[in-house]
């Protein structure tokens, strides 16, 4: 512990002033969610790994993150102690709800970790490839129940985008939307709905089983260990990646805002963190400094129009 | 009410303002459900729907509660003692407004202090002292100890440290 | 037999007296965090996780165990004593249980609590050990439309906490379904009564209408008395149960267990809805409806064992699917993967020992709870003797605990000072509460289950009697509401026949 605190802090010399601060990192969610996982298993590593001797996670649950949010705009501004976790749900959350406070209100940090979007049929079901799935689409919408998490989400996101690439009308897909991970997940194993959405982890372990036929994942490329094609590779242009990311308190000087950013770099280059995500399941998707802007700001413009297109955004 | 007057049977004015309290709410619903999107897509039943149908029974009950009234059919309350109910309400509105300027110790002080002020207990200073005891124990034990996230002031930050 | 046997050898395990301290520091911590109202079980186990990272698996899984019980049980104990739901799943345990203490009964009350969520744990503890794959596989087959047959049912025997004015029994349960519309709609994400307050989008926090209309709203009524204070909270007669109160409450136990394992086991039922169904039950079958509503044992031996029960159900589609049911179900779920535990659909065969551990370590904590528990009973009904000023300021305090803990915004304090008015409100003119609480819980569970059930059959309202189950359900729903109805119907036809008998 302490010559790890030492290490960091030399690192950390190197740039910016070497001191180690203390955090205090807002989960935009109940406890139990994804956000609130990070935040928390940012906390042990951060800790640990003494690169911060003190953090802390509150929770402000509520509305896709953007009450926490709003909160961390309004009590947070210029305290370069201040974290907040959000992702790509937040996006969309911020523009369904039309909250006043978007993420131009933050200052992003980093991405640090994401997961692919997974479509499932029950076992029993007759659909057996993606593109069967569509054709039932096509030939009528409202026979495909899709169940997935909350309205304008991910998942919701993940449907529309699929539909429009396979030019059927967005708004005439029968989405299903239930709360909490666990219970469209009942739904789907009990063959109460057509089709689901969810993070392809999430499924992982009833597709194993057998209880779940995996259909395709939203990533770029395959992934490895898992044995199905790429929505892109079935044919349909789309890739959605549910990823999750730090960011700190508006108005902050560049100074502060390196030494964040570097605080996160360790923590993402640190041995506790990689064993964290292994144990978790989470991808390492790190992605920081400009290139993560620019990809921050093609999400939000994708996200705009496929909302758009869905009829959850006027 | 300005009919003669049957003994225990008397229609109640609290009756009244307590249907318009339920219209009011109902009215509420019903403004509010209209600006809505009437979007049920494959469901049939949208989002304002449900709101109407509450703001409907809320319409009936408040009738009922009118009917009631009249016939003299509601509970009345024991004579009641304002100042009590004021000093606890006061007690929490300090609370409210000084929590973050203040933190948890000192108006949990104000607030235990109050109502115990509220409760007869003099003088007041004495309440307040055992609050702050008390709103220190719970401060150290819940937001030192277990890392429950309490809103800290001067005198947190001079007791626990930073 | 092959379960049976690796069960004992978790018990084996869990025996030692080393991991018997772990049970007992985990059931401490956890029944001393949950008794905190507001502060329910998920927070709680949330809390206290960290505490069990750096034991072994087998002292941590059963600290965990035991912290999980512990917060479950807490929230009884300010309910009874103190008229302060700690969570939504002891808000019916208040109804009765308070008065109970009020008749200076809260040690019975206490005890049939304490003892009653031990039976449920026990039994339904074995049935999650040894049904679970078959429990499992009926909770499954139940969609939507089967949920929404399930909400009627509640809202049905609801009444049963309505007290004794139908009109102001309806108007709260309707006062809580119109609170509940506040927030975003589930399934189109339309902002409903929210007026552009972001503290709104979520809807009204059950904690927090729940202790402000009880806890608040008592404390205000209470202060407010001006006449000759009743003896409310002293203690007489003996802190143990008599033999009438074991007599009454053992079958409330099994009727509990039997009512919350199932409900808890499926993936949208949930302990606050058992413990609102046993409450209905209990109140139909028993043979002194008089006491009920002043203190009747069994509207707490059975909803305190079936919100237990209910908890054990939650893990059978946690262990057997890896589905988190509930907030707390979710938290646990990260709390088994510092053991590179991945639930899902094989875990009983990819980590058998792991799973009989944890179930041991379950029993194992039901015991120590109990044993921890009943020996406490005598000192928190000498809570009751601290006298009123510092009590009710203590009571407040704690109180305001739990939303500030939760979430320390000034629009959460508001609602909590503005609904506490409400509740005093209510009070003053014989409005009952709990059915606010219960309308807050039901409405969006209902209203969401029949949108999905009929988004699913593309607006087809048979749907909803499509299915065995959830005909059945409806038609149980419809006989309740009918059948006193025109049993009052014909019993006025016989009073009005008898009335102008008399004329004649």
């Amino acid at each position: 512990m302490k010559h790890a605190f030492l290490g960091a802090a030399f690192a950390a010399a190197l740039a910016v002033p070497a001191f180690a601060q203390d955090y205090t990192i807002m989960a935009p969610a109940n406890p139990g969610g994804g956000w609130d996982g990070t935040a928390r298993a940012m906390q042990e590593v951060l800790q640990a790994e003494g690169i911060a001797p003190s953090v802390e996670v509150i929770n402000v649950p509520g509305a896709g993150g953007t009450v926490g949010l709003a909160q961390f705009v309004a009590d947070s501004a210029g305290d370069p102690t201040k974290l907040i976790v959000g992702g790509y749900v937040m996006v969309g959350a911020i523009l369904t709800n039309a909250s006043p406070v978007t993420l131009a209100d933050v200052t992003p940090i980093a991405r640090l970790t994401g997961d692919t979007q997974a479509i499932v049929v029950p076992a029993a079901s007759d659909i057996q490839t993606l593109g069967d799935l569509v054709e039932k689409l096509k030939a009528d919408p409202g026979a495909v129940s899709w169940a997935g998490g909350s309205a304008g989400g991910t998942d919701h996101i993940t449907v529309g985008l699929l539909a429009k690439a396979a030019g059927v009308d967005p708004t005439k897909i029968n989405y299903v939307a239930f709360s909490g991970g666990g219970e469209a997940m009942a739904a789907i194993l009990g063959n109460q709905v057509t089709a689901g959405v969810s993070s392809v982890g999430e499924f992982a372990e009833q597709v194993k089983a057998g209880t779940m036929r995996l259909l395709a994942v939203s990533s770029a490329e395959r992934m490895p260990g898992i044995d199905a094609p790429t929505i892109k590779e079935a044919g349909f242009d789309v890739v959605v990646q549910n990823w999750r990311m730090i960011a700190a308190a508006p108005g902050l000087s560049d100074e502060q805002k390196a030494k964040v950013a570097a605080d996160i770099e360790k923590l993402n280059a640190s041995a506790g963190w990689t064993s964290m995500l292994e144990t978790k399941g989470w991808a390492n998707t790190y992605l920081a400094g400009e290139a993560f802007d620019t990809q921050l700001a093609a999400d939000i413009a994708t996200t705009e129009t496929v909302l758009r297109d869905i009829g959850l955004v006027k | 009410m300005t009919k003669g007057i049957v003994p225990e049977r008397r229609p109640r004015g609290a009756a009244f303002v307590i249907a318009a309290g339920l219209a009011g709410l109902a009215a509420l619903l019903l403004w509010d459900a209209a600006g809505l999107k009437q979007d049920g897509g494959y469901a049939g039943v949208g989002p304002a729907d449900v709101p109407r149908m509450i703001a409907y029974v809320l319409l009936i009950l408040s009738v009922g509660t009118v009917v009631a009234g009249i016939k003299g059919d509601l509970p009345r309350p024991p004579r009641q003692a304002p100042a009590p109910v004021l000093w606890i309400l006061g007690g929490l509105g300090a609370q409210l407004a000084l929590l973050h300027v203040l933190g948890f110790a000192l108006t949990g002080a104000i607030l235990f202090g109050c109502t115990a002020r509220g409760f007869g207990q003099k003088p007041l200073w004495r309440g307040l002292l055992i609050g702050l005891v008390l709103a220190l124990v719970i401060y150290g034990l819940f937001d030192r100890l277990l890392r429950l996230n309490l809103p800290g002031g001067p005198l947190e930050q001079l007791i626990f440290g930073g | 037999m092959d379960s049976f046997s690796l069960l004992m050898q978790g018990l084996e395990t869990a025996l030692q007296p080393m991991i018997l301290l772990y049970a007992l520091v985990g059931v401490v911590l956890g029944t001393a965090v949950g008794v905190l109202p507001g502060i329910g079980p998920a927070l709680t186990v949330a809390l206290l996780l960290p505490v069990t990272y750096g034991l072994d698996p087998a002292g941590s899984l059963i600290m965990f165990a035991g912290i999980y019980y512990g917060g479950m049980y807490g929230g009884s104990t300010t309910s009874i004593l103190l008229n302060t739901p700690g969570e939504s799943a002891s808000i019916v345990t208040a109804i009765e249980g308070n008065q109970m203490a009020r008749q200076g009964r809260g040690g019975p009350a206490l005890a049939t609590a304490a003892i009653g969520s031990f039976v449920a744990g026990l039994i339904a503890t074995l049935l999650l050990a040894f049904l679970a794959p078959q429990v499992v596989k009926l909770a499954l087959s139940l969609g939507p439309r089967e949920y929404f047959a399930l909400m009627v049912l509640a809202f049905v025997t609801v009444s049963a906490t309505f007290g004794d004015s139908t009109l102001r029994g309806l108007t709260s349960l309707f006062i809580g379904l119109a609170l509940a519309c506040v927030g975003i709609d589930g399934l189109t994400g339309a902002a409903r009564l929210t007026f552009g307050v972001p503290q709104l989008m979520d809807g009204i926090e059950t904690t927090t209408l729940a202790v402000a209309l009880f806890a608040i709203g008592e404390a205000l009524g209470v202060a407010a008395m001006t006449g000759p204070a009743d003896r409310l909270h002293r203690v007489t007669g003996r802190v143990s149960m008599t033999a009438q109160d074991w007599k009454r409450s053992w079958k409330a136990w099994l009727r509990g267990t039997f009512i919350g394992f199932p409900i808890g086991s499926m993936p949208a039922g949930g302990a606050d809805v058992a413990s609102f169904l046993s409450y209905a039950a209990e109140r139909k079958l028993t043979k002194h409806p008089e006491e009920f509503g002043h203190g009747a044992i069994e509207g707490v031996a059975g909803p305190e064992a079936a919100n237990n029960a209910a908890a054990a159900g939650t893990l059978v589609p946690l262990l057997t699917l890896g589905l988190p049911t509930t907030a707390t179900a979710a938290i646990m779920l990260a709390g088994f993967q510092q053991f590179g535990l991945q639930p899902g659909p094989l875990l009983f065969i990819t980590n058998a020992e792991l799973v009989w551990g944890l179930i041991a370590s379950l029993l194992i904590a039901n015991v120590m709870l109990v044993v921890l528990n009943l020996p406490l009973i005598g000192l928190w009904i000498k809570l009751l003797s601290i006298p009123r000023p510092w009590l009710y300021g203590g009571i407040l305090l704690f109180a305001t605990l739990g939303t500030i803990g939760v979430n320390p915004s000034p629009i959460e304090l508001g609602m909590l000072i503005l609904f506490g008015l409400m509740g005093y409100g209510m009070r003053l003119y014989g409005y009952p509460v709990a059915p606010v609480v219960v309308g807050l819980i039901l409405g969006p569970m209902a209203e969401q289950q029949l949108r999905r059930a009929l988004s699913i059959a593309q607006g087809d309202w048979l749907t909803l009697v499509s299915t065995p189950v959830s005909a059945i359900l409806l038609t149980v729903s419809a006989l309740f509401v009918v059948v006193p109805l025109v049993l009052r119907l014909m019993g006025r036809g016989k009073v009005l026949a008898a009335v102008a008998g008399d004329a004649d």
